[in-house]
């Protein structure tokens, strides 16, 4: 008994005595952040997850470091899943990065709240005249203030089991669009008997929906007034009725996320698969041996094969002490070899002309990239991205209600009400 | 003797019901740690065997590089280790002073004690938010310590209360008759008395703040700082891309720590429970 | 720590130096309590009357009742306020009837107790984000142990348990019993250890079945552990957020948002701070008039 009780004794001194060891200030992360000698750190936080774009990012931050001696590039890791919770703090916690990789429909209401810098001078003419004003457009605060720099674009494509197309003795269609109709018996030819043509994990059905549903010029907003009409629901009551009236769309896959889904792809359960173009990085590096697979021609609605453009952003804080310096980073980011590497890694399409040539340059002949960047084509600025409150409504009422809806809980004339009502009780 | 002993169906139904306990409280982890071992192909096998066809730690090694584990557990320990050696330090003399001195002081502890445990955090968190990022200590380990000591002091007190109560203060008067000082006396009899009691409580608040959450969710933003939870949270969310083997893993590399610690003071937990809830 | 050093005091003397050596103890914890927590908690309390929000250089103005007459007319908070009643009682009431039942086993002389109560504490051990993670990978609609035991058993075994708005919330209440067990259990465990056998053995002289036993004599003793376990747990279980943050994040469609998620959204990822705080303000004095009515009946009917 003596024996245990003094050793409990040395166990807790011990415990007292180990943080004692520790205490250097900086294994708590305190202090230790100046400049030493006039060199300039700047940190940069991406959100690359895939491993071909997280080496790609470190690259050109190689690159960036070796050619500026004297302002350093220090790369932080973000997560897409995270980053507007993330920034949020970090914004109000004074310890945003300087250089700030988000999205455009995510990023804009922190240039409201007056956390980005203006850009418009601070970028060079060769990065401003590289994209499209169109693009440009989603970048562009209410004051007219450029507040970001769009890089990667993303489009939502249509992947197909070539295999399965072949037994099912169904033809892959070709031309430069798919029509929604032609898509929706496509996917009733190729499901066979009591089987499924056509895998969607939709979890977060919002954003596929707001990207999809320009091509029916279902434009959702109109400044900061909804309206959500037969156009905006066009989409929606698409996918309701291949899933609930065709049984030809798996409905459990839509409550699944797009991760979940691609094994059924994988495995022939599903024929078809619609996912964002960046899933075909994950195709190429998961799919079984001896997998056959294309992407079909970009979906088009009434409006032709339309989607929203909500580009990839790189933006600069503007408690940043390096707004200059973080924007020359920027430049050279975007510079056409450096957003081709990027572009590939991902499988995204750079909204930069000269970077989109040199993708289509280097990748020609290889599967599937000429109908990805030819669903790029398609991409252009909607309202959405600048409305505000967006990424609350999304949250707090678009993923809920879509959700239900294409869980067949509730009707499309009370999705309609929860859109509509939602963003008019945000203000 | 006992009716229930007479009852020759009572018996077996009890070790059903247990059976039934253990399926319901073991299975989970039984899965956890199998998954662990198990190759990706054998995971999404479409006919899955219950145990791994072998051993094979590459779902470990997976983790570990991937989720930067090894800082993040280092994050979590050098966090933990600290806030529990601060409680203990200042809970135990405050304890002590609490029990043995009829003071108002006691009544205002225990109502504050109570009441911290009914505050909802969101009405904490934000407070503390911006009063860390006055003083320079959001986004910093030293930060999160500070607020782990605070909101373990309560319950690190309310437990020591009752150890304390429980040595007979004959022991301390006897010691005090003799000549010794108060401070002999606490070092001499009272400490040693109270060693078990100290041991549970600070593995306690050990465990504690090991599993906390939400505090270094709002706190920490830096993947460097990450603590082991909020590296896993994080891992899980990757996009889409969830590695089920070794998301396993590591899931079970976090418990390792706090399950020994557990084993080892599983007992005098138990007993310290009880009497603190008795006595306090 | 002087004070404490110098020779026991003559008895005279000992009353005043007690009041000085107790404050002299208690300092060390009271200080940082006093910051780091009481002093945030009245904070917070204010904030919950002010508009603040996120913005560079934003302004905070007092704003009176604004936030709470604005939260009246919010139907996703009171939505969400339900879903944490729901949550919290039924986890509650499922947690203690399934601690009991297991504490009652353990206090039998059974075989592999001690199995059985290793068991019970480990969840005690793992951190919440860890137990989600687990579920997460037990409930995974395409490789899950629970859809393949089902699809084996022949039953249907596509379901996406936590997908599913319809189901979101069970399956997610069972997970937090499972996680909220151990203390429970233990705490019910020591309580019935304590109750006196000899009143037990009493009671089977004179002929009591096993069931009115338990009725009327561990119970009536057990109570003050009860009314003090179920009053944590209840807390505890209202104010949980790891578990169902990590599980779900509030989804499908918003079915698990507990009101803590809720309000840590509106705050952490929407910026409306003081809004959010006047979230916590109401589920405090709530959560608080409903726990001295419990208190209170409990108290009662423990005299009459």
């Amino acid at each position: 008994m003596r024996t245990r009780t003094s050793a409990s004794v040395a166990a807790v001194a011990g415990l007292l005595a180990l943080p004692i060891a520790l205490t250097g200030c900086s294994a708590f992360g305190v202090g230790d952040d100046g400049d030493d000698g006039g060199k300039v750190t700047l940190t940069f936080q991406s959100l690359a997850y895939q491993d071909s774009t997280i080496a790609a990012t470190q690259e050109i931050v190689d690159a960036w470091n070796e050619a500026n001696p004297d302002v350093q590039v220090e790369l932080v890791q973000g997560s897409w899943d995270n980053v507007h919770d993330q920034l949020v703090t970090q914004f109000q916690g004074g310890t945003a990065p300087d250089i700030i990789h988000d999205e455009s429909a995510d990023i804009m209401g922190f240039a409201e709240q007056g956390y980005l810098a203006d850009l418009s001078d601070p970028l060079s003419d060769d990065t401003k005249s590289a994209v499209s004003d169109d693009i440009w457009g989603t970048v562009t605060a209410s004051d007219g203030s450029i507040v970001a720099a769009p890089t990667l674009l993303q489009s939502y494509v249509v992947f197909a089991n070539t295999d399965a197309f072949a037994d099912a003795g169904v033809e892959l269609p070709a031309g430069d669009a798919l029509a929604w109709d032609d898509f929706q018996s496509l996917a009733t030819q190729v499901a066979g008997d009591g089987g499924f043509g056509l895998g969607w994990g939709l979890q977060q059905p919002t954003a596929a929906v707001m990207n999809l549903s320009l091509g029916f010029d279902g434009t959702y907003f109109d400044g900061d007034a909804i309206d959500v009409g037969a156009n905006e629901l066009a989409v929606p009551e698409r996918i309701h009725a291949m899933a609930y009236e065709d049984g030809s769309l798996d409905p459990v896959s839509l409550t699944q996320s797009g991760s979940d889904v691609l094994p059924g792809f994988f495995d022939g359960k599903y024929p078809m698969y619609v996912a964002g173009n960046y899933i075909a990085q994950q195709i190429t590096e998961s799919a079984p041996e001896g997998f056959n697979w294309a992407v079909l021609p970009p979906l088009a609605g009434t409006a032709g094969a339309v989607q929203a453009a909500n580009p990839q952003t790189m933006s600069v804080a503007a408690e940043s002490e390096h707004v200059e310096e973080s924007a020359a980073f920027i430049d050279f980011f975007m510079q056409p070899e450096h957003q081709a590497a990027l572009a590939q890694g991902d499988w995204l399409i750079p909204s930069s002309t000269a970077a989109r040539d040199l993708v289509a340059e280097q990748t020609a002949g290889y599967n599937g990239w000429g109908a990805i960047l030819a669903s790029g084509e398609g991409l252009s600025a909607a309202p959405f991205q600048s409305a505000v409150n967006y990424p609350q409504w999304k949250d707090q009422y678009a993923t809920p209600a879509l959700q239900q809806y294409l869980a067949d809980e509730i009707t499309v004339e009370e999705l309609q009400a929860q859109l509509t009502d939602g963003w008019n009780s945000l203000g | 003797m006992s009716k229930s002993m007479r009852n020759p169906v009572a018996r077996p139904l009890q070790y059903l019901a247990l059976l039934a306990y253990m399926c319901f409280l073991a299975f989970p982890l039984i899965f956890l740690l199998t998954t662990a071992f198990k190759t990706d192909r054998e995971i999404r096998s479409p006919d899955p065997s219950f145990l791994p066809q072998s051993l094979n730690f590459d779902n470990f090694t997976a983790a570990i590089e991937r989720a930067d584990l090894f800082q993040a557990a280092a994050n979590s320990l050098l966090t933990a280790v600290t806030t529990t050696a601060i409680v203990t330090a200042v809970s135990l003399p405050a304890a002590y002073a609490l029990v043995r001195f009829r003071t108002r002081l006691r009544a205002v502890a225990t109502g504050w004690i109570l009441l911290s445990q009914v505050f909802p955090f969101i009405l904490i968190i934000i407070p503390l938010f911006l009063l860390l990022k006055d003083i320079g200590l959001v986004n910093t380990l030293l930060g999160l310590v500070l607020v782990y000591a605070v909101w373990a002091l309560p319950f690190a007190l309310w437990m020591l209360q009752g150890y304390v109560s429980a040595i007979p203060v004959e022991l301390e008067e006897a010691s005090a008759v003799d000549g010794a000082g108060r401070l002999k006396t606490l070092w001499k009899i009272v400490l040693p008395l109270l060693a078990p009691g100290l041991v549970a409580t600070s593995l306690f608040t050990f465990i504690n703040s090991w599993n906390e959450f939400f505090f270094a969710l709002v706190l920490i933003q830096d993947p460097d700082m990450q603590t082991l939870p909020l590296a896993l949270a994080r891992f899980v969310g990757a996009e889409g891309q969830v590695q089920l083997g070794p998301l396993a893993a590591a899931a079970l590399i976090a418990c390792v720590p706090s399950l020994v610690f557990f084993m080892l003071i599983q007992k005098r937990l138990t007993a310290g429970l009880l009497s603190g809830a008795v006595k306090g | 720590m002087t004070a404490l050093a110098a020779p026991a005091p003559p008895r005279r003397r000992r009353r005043s130096t007690e009041g000085r050596d107790a404050w002299l103890l208690v300092l060390p914890a009271l200080l940082p309590v006093m910051l780091f927590s009481v002093y945030p908690l009245v904070y917070g309390v204010f904030l919950g009357f002010t508009d603040a929000e996120a913005g560079l250089n934003a302004e905070t103005n007092f704003n009176g009742l604004d936030n709470y007459v604005a939260l009246a007319g919010n139907e996703l908070f009171w939505n969400s306020f339900k879903i944490g009643l729901i949550w919290a009682f039924s986890v509650t009431i499922l947690q203690f009837l399934a601690s009991l039942g297991l504490a009652l086993l353990l206090n039998l002389n059974l075989r592999l107790r001690w199995l059985a109560r290793t068991l019970a504490l480990v969840p005690w051990a793992m951190p919440p984000v860890i137990i989600a993670i687990m579920w997460q990978l037990m409930l995974n609609p395409n490789y899950g142990p629970v859809n393949r035991t089902l699809e084996s058993l022949g039953l249907p075994s596509s379901i996406n348990w936590l997908g599913e708005s319809a189901i979101a919330l069970p399956v997610v209440i069972v997970v937090g019993v499972w996680a909220g067990m151990p203390q429970t259990t233990i705490t019910l465990l020591a309580g019935l250890q304590s109750v006196p056998a000899e009143l037990n053995e009493a009671a089977a002289i004179d002929g009591a079945s096993t069931w009115r036993r338990f009725w009327h004599v561990t119970l009536p003793a057990l109570r003050p552990i009860v009314t003090a376990i179920t009053t944590l747990d209840l807390i505890w279980n209202f104010n949980s957020f790891a578990l169902v943050f990590v599980l779900t994040a509030g989804g499908p469609g918003g079915t698990t948002m507990l009101p803590s998620l809720f309000a840590y959204n509106e705050a952490f990822r929407y910026g409306n701070f003081g809004y959010a705080a006047a979230m916590g303000n109401v589920m405090v004095v709530l959560i608080g008039a409903f726990l001295i009515l419990y208190l209170r009946a409990q108290m009662r009917s423990r005299n009459s």
